[in-house]
């Protein structure tokens, strides 16, 4: 909240009465406050407190699920940062978030936007660009190899066509990622219903107002449309990073674990997963999975920082 | 004149995109469909061939007798809507109470709640599973359905961005008429935020209906296995069965499609709030 | 008034999520109450079996029900177990409530022995009459560790190079005599490959699609992944680091990102290139004569051992299933029974009649008619000189990370020699901690 100048002599004329009507109602608000959240409160202290720190507690041992392992404190961190695989996977995730969540919000706003229009049918275009994060994972991967094979996909099929003769999309180092972003942004549909959901609480007043104005397509986009907008896409970019950062059952199941090609699709959680549930080393795992926290954190954190520059609540 | 001519080119353009896009984004599902219509040997050959010839609607019959088709879809559709349910009661308040109402450590909490999110549940699940071993509820479909009744934080971060778009002088208004806490909620301002809480209910039943760790860990008898479980059961070391395997998620995405076909008209729903003021 | 009303909506809402509450916590602590119904001892078995194995599995059990009528077997289908996926065992063991028989892949005993999550069958069988040369060797040693007896064996395999006997006959080569040394396989294969520009029309063959794993070359190039007396790992071994190099240069050679494309698929069914007659030759096991059969039953092909680089000492490695008895199991004498029949003369026979897997029991195997069958008695034939990949306490982590070499060997990220020198060294720090 904005600080107001203190200004005594306005204090002091305030009839006693009142004040601690304030008071009262203050602690009212505090009451009621805390009963609401009171659900989550509990939830929090029952099902995420003991496995969080459970979590922090695997990490400083040699916890391997079936045994409880030795405490050894900094050493699974020492040797995380030894880890040329562990690098890999940073970089590769890294990459990842980079372009995809860029894109996500871009892409994803601008169908959401399409998607409001009042056309006919216009229910229908919503459910075609939700069905895709309908399909189960392993259908995604399998249509997905099929389609970027690179002898007879029909990616590359297309784009022969055009005389471009497509890479090897999955097969080379350079283009999985690439790929897997694609992929990935087949997806949006859940984001763009946030979105929509968004844009259905932006008052049409606002917009009759604007078009009294004489103002244009564009114009009532970058006044009206998307400062009011701000509120989710500050959402979708939080769970965005969140999210792609958390990237692993695609990519798991599309190269069965192993990353392929040479590692080049090992994503962080991947490689968490494979230490955690294939060798045996879930204190490791553990590890890593706290320091994703402290990147995530970070970042996240820059993202709300800078949130109070370009977010605006309409209720404020 | 030219105002009108402009809008009409700008919508047809806007179609023409939106046509183009939808046949991209139509791909995956017709893919799964047209599979679901394939004997296994024609399922991958190249050209593809979109409509199966011939059509094979055994595999869907087949696909039911695969598994038990019918047993798992009772108890995923009962696990799904008492979770759904329970996200729904829960996270709208919890939300509301971030988002509206000022309390000590409503800042911290918040920050914590979406901290959680960042763990991998990776990590985070083995312990979990222990505690609900202690609780004595493993081999039952509670641990799949209480949690949802305490909150989950992705939905209670959304809908705590929805509230905090509601203005203020709503909830002034309200309290100088005389309306206590748990009214306001309910009566304006949970109604206001109906978009957005059908949207949790739409994600948190996609979710749930597609959960596969959760029915892994925690149903030990095939008698209580959900349909992504049993979806599993069509990948044979010999092979999967991809035509029966697609039927079956072709009949997994049915009802979501359905549910989400109804839902979406109160998404784009405008309000007004010009009574208001 | 209206207040009340949801005041009281919301009360019964939370006395009704109570209840459910409570309802399921008394349930199931009387569910959990020992299984046992007129006096029948209740065996959970937890496997991840379908298709034709899961029928094959179901014979047995009925089998040995038959046989057994105070032991009933609790069959129960469990997604991802084997093959390092194994969540829900992991889960179950460490809360202390495991099934009392798992399907489990062989391959995986060793590390669990060492966590102290099998229970030791030695003293059982012994008792039992069961012993080592009932088995293949191979497959005894890998259901072994450190000279205890954790699991009993119940399916195997093998590998050998498939090939494509029309292309063979096309390019001038005799099916009669395939090839033997290293050399004879790479001539063939250039001669069998048709490449236009960069795409393939056909390739001969890909040393590392399919089952050709880098333990199956080191092994044909004579050298060793593991020494069981220093317990360490030996992947720099120079045979192993010349079989790498040579895998690595054939990359180069056809340009290994023009062959990616061959090598990007799921794998198995109708989309394998073998079956498409886009790869002529392919390192496979026996599962692949019943997909064959399936897929593309006109298919004319042939199998022979994995050449080696003198032509001689040709060898194999063979995986397989197991049963094992969790640690913390409930019912460890009825739980023996099961282990017993399934992997015993009598059980093998329905099992391996019915799946097709090869037994472990040679003289099944003999009995079932394999050795007739003019493909699947190579298969069968070779068995008793078969290696099993080596037993540690690092299995996974072996594979997964020999399996990155060859990767990153035929990219050309680093030599043979230093990456099979970084494996070792990451598994030995691993195995010595």
């Amino acid at each position: 909240m904005k600080s107001n100048p203190v200004n005594q002599t306005s204090t002091q004329n305030v009839p006693i009465s009142t004040r601690r009507k304030n008071i009262v109602a203050n602690l009212a608000e505090y009451k009621y406050g805390i009963l609401f959240a009171l659900p989550w409160i509990l939830g929090l202290i029952i099902f995420y407190a003991i496995p969080l720190f459970s979590s922090i507690y695997f990490s400083f041992t040699t916890y391997s699920i079936l045994q409880p392992g030795e405490f050894i404190g900094l050493q699974n961190y020492k040797d995380l940062f030894h880890d040329t695989l562990f690098w890999k996977s940073v970089y590769n995730t890294v990459y990842f978030a980079i372009f995809f969540v860029p894109l996500s919000i871009i892409f994803g706003v601008a169908l959401a936007m399409m998607l409001n229009m009042k056309v006919k049918g216009m229910a229908i275009y919503r459910t075609i660009f939700f069905l895709p994060t309908l399909v189960p994972h392993v259908a995604l991967a399998v249509l997905w190899m099929w389609l970027l094979n690179p002898g007879f996909g029909l990616v590359n099929g297309l784009l022969n066509m055009i005389g471009i003769e497509g890479p090897a999309w999955l097969g080379s180092e350079t283009w999985s990622k690439p790929s897997l972003i694609l992929m990935s942004l087949w997806g949006i549909g859940q984001a763009v219903v946030i979105y929509l959901a968004g844009l259905g609480d932006i008052p049409e007043d606002y917009y009759d107002a604007a078009d009294v104005d004489g103002a244009n397509w564009f114009q009532k986009t970058i006044h009206i449309t998307l400062p009011l907008l701000t509120p989710v896409i500050f959402f979708n970019l939080v769970m965005g990073i969140i999210g792609a950062f958390q990237q692993f059952t695609l990519p798991y199941t599309l190269t069965q674990g192993q990353g392929t090609p040479a590692n080049s699709l090992t994503f962080y959680v991947m490689y968490l997963y494979d230490n955690g549930f294939k060798f045996f080393k879930m204190g490791y795992a553990s590890a890593m999975a706290w320091i994703l926290f402290i990147i995530i954190m970070a970042l996240t954190a820059i993202v709300f920082i800078t949130s109070k520059r370009w977010v605006h609540y309409q209720g404020k | 004149m030219d105002g009108t001519t402009k809008k009409h080119v700008s919508r047809s353009l806007a179609h023409i995109v939106l046509i183009v896009a939808s046949f991209f984004f139509l791909i995956p599902f017709i893919w799964m469909v047209s599979t679901s219509l394939k004997p296994l040997d024609q399922v991958f050959t190249f050209p593809p061939e979109w409509i199966p010839k011939p059509v094979q609607w055994s595999n869907y019959i087949d696909a039911m007798n695969y598994i038990p088709f019918f047993t798992y879809l009772k108890n995923t559709v009962l696990i799904t809507i008492f979770s759904t349910l329970g996200a729904v009661l829960s996270c709208p308040i919890v939300a509301y109470s971030f988002a509206k109402l000022k309390w000590p450590g409503r800042n911290i909490l918040f920050i914590i709640t979406i901290g959680v999110m960042m763990i991998p549940g990776q990590v985070t699940m083995i312990p979990l599973f222990l505690l609900f071993e202690k609780l004595g509820l493993v081999g039952t479909p509670y641990p799949l359905i209480i949690p949802a009744f305490f909150g989950i934080p992705f939905y209670i971060f959304l809908l705590r961005q929805f509230f905090m778009g509601l203005p203020d002088s709503l909830r002034e208004a309200a309290k100088i008429d005389g309306a206590g806490e748990f009214r306001i909620y309910w009566q304006i301002m949970l109604p206001l935020a109906k978009p957005a809480v059908l949207a949790v209910g739409l994600f948190q039943f996609m979710a749930s209906w597609t959960d596969f760790i959760g029915p892994l860990l925690y149903l030990t008898d095939s008698v209580q296995y959900t349909l992504s479980l049993g979806l599993q059961q069509f990948q044979s070391q010999k092979g999967s069965e991809w035509g029966l395997m697609m039927a079956v998620s072709t009949m997994m995405t049915v009802p979501v499609i359905i549910l989400f076909f109804f839902l979406q008209k109160t998404f784009i729903k405008g309000i007004t709030f010009s009574g208001i003021k | 008034m209206k207040k009340k009303g949801k005041f009281g909506f919301l009360t019964f809402v939370l006395l009704m999520s109570f209840s459910l509450i409570i309802a399921g916590c008394s349930s199931n602590s009387s569910s959990s109450e020992g299984k046992e119904n007129d006096g029948k001892t209740t065996v959970t078995f937890w496997h991840s079996m379908t298709d034709v194995t899961g029928e094959a599995v179901d014979e047995v059990i009925k089998a040995f029900e038959e046989k057994h009528p105070d032991i009933k077997i609790n069959a129960v289908y469990t997604a991802n177990q084997g093959e390092g996926q194994n969540e829900k065992l992991l889960t179950a063991v460490s809360g202390g409530n495991p099934p009392d028989v798992a399907y489990f892949d062989r391959f995986e005993i060793g590390s669990w022995a060492a966590q102290g999550s099998l229970e030791d069958l030695t003293e059982l069988a012994e008792a039992s009459g069961v012993t080592k040369d009932m088995y293949y060797p191979f497959a005894w040693e890998e259901a072994s560790y450190d000279g205890k007896l954790y699991g009993l064996p119940t399916s195997t395999d093998s590998r050998l190079v498939y090939f494509n006997v029309d292309h063979f006959e096309e390019v001038g080569l005799d099916p009669n005599n395939p090839p033997k040394t290293i050399a004879e396989l790479e001539a063939a294969a250039e001669k069998l490959t048709i490449k236009e520009g960069s795409r393939f029309q056909r390739i001969g063959f890909i040393p590392w699609f399919g089952q050709g794993w880098l333990y199956g070359w080191g092994w044909a190039f004579g050298g060793e992944f593991f020494n069981p007396e220093t317990n360490t790992a030996t992947a720099n071994d120079p045979k192993v680091v010349e079989a790498l190099q040579w895998m690595a240069d054939y990359a180069q050679k056809y340009d290994v990102e023009d062959i990616a494309g061959f090598t990007d698929s799921q794998g198995t069914g109708a989309m394998d290139p073998f079956l498409t007659g886009q790869l002529s030759m392919k390192v496979s096991g026996p599962w692949e004569v019943s997909a064959i059969k399936k897929f593309k039953p006109d298919l004319n092909y042939g199998v022979f051992p994995m050449p080696t680089p003198t032509g001689e000492n040709h060898t194999t490695w063979s995986g397989g299933w197991s049963v094992v008895i969790p640690k913390g199991a409930k019912n460890k004498e009825a739980a023996w029974e099961f282990l017993k029949f399934f992997s015993g003369e009598e059980g093998q026979k329905i099992f391996s009649g019915i799946s097709r897997d090869f037994s472990v029991i040679d003289s099944v195997n003999e009995e079932l008619g394999y050795k007739e069958d003019p493909i699947l008695k190579e298969f069968v034939e070779i068995l008793p000189v078969s290696h099993h990949r080596p037993v540690m306490t690092q299995g996974s982590l072996y594979w997964n990370e020999l399996a990155s070499a060859v990767e990153n060997a035929t990219r050309g990220n680093g030599t043979p020699e230093e990456l099979l020198t970084k494996v070792t060294d990451k598994v030995n720090k691993e195995l010595n901690k």
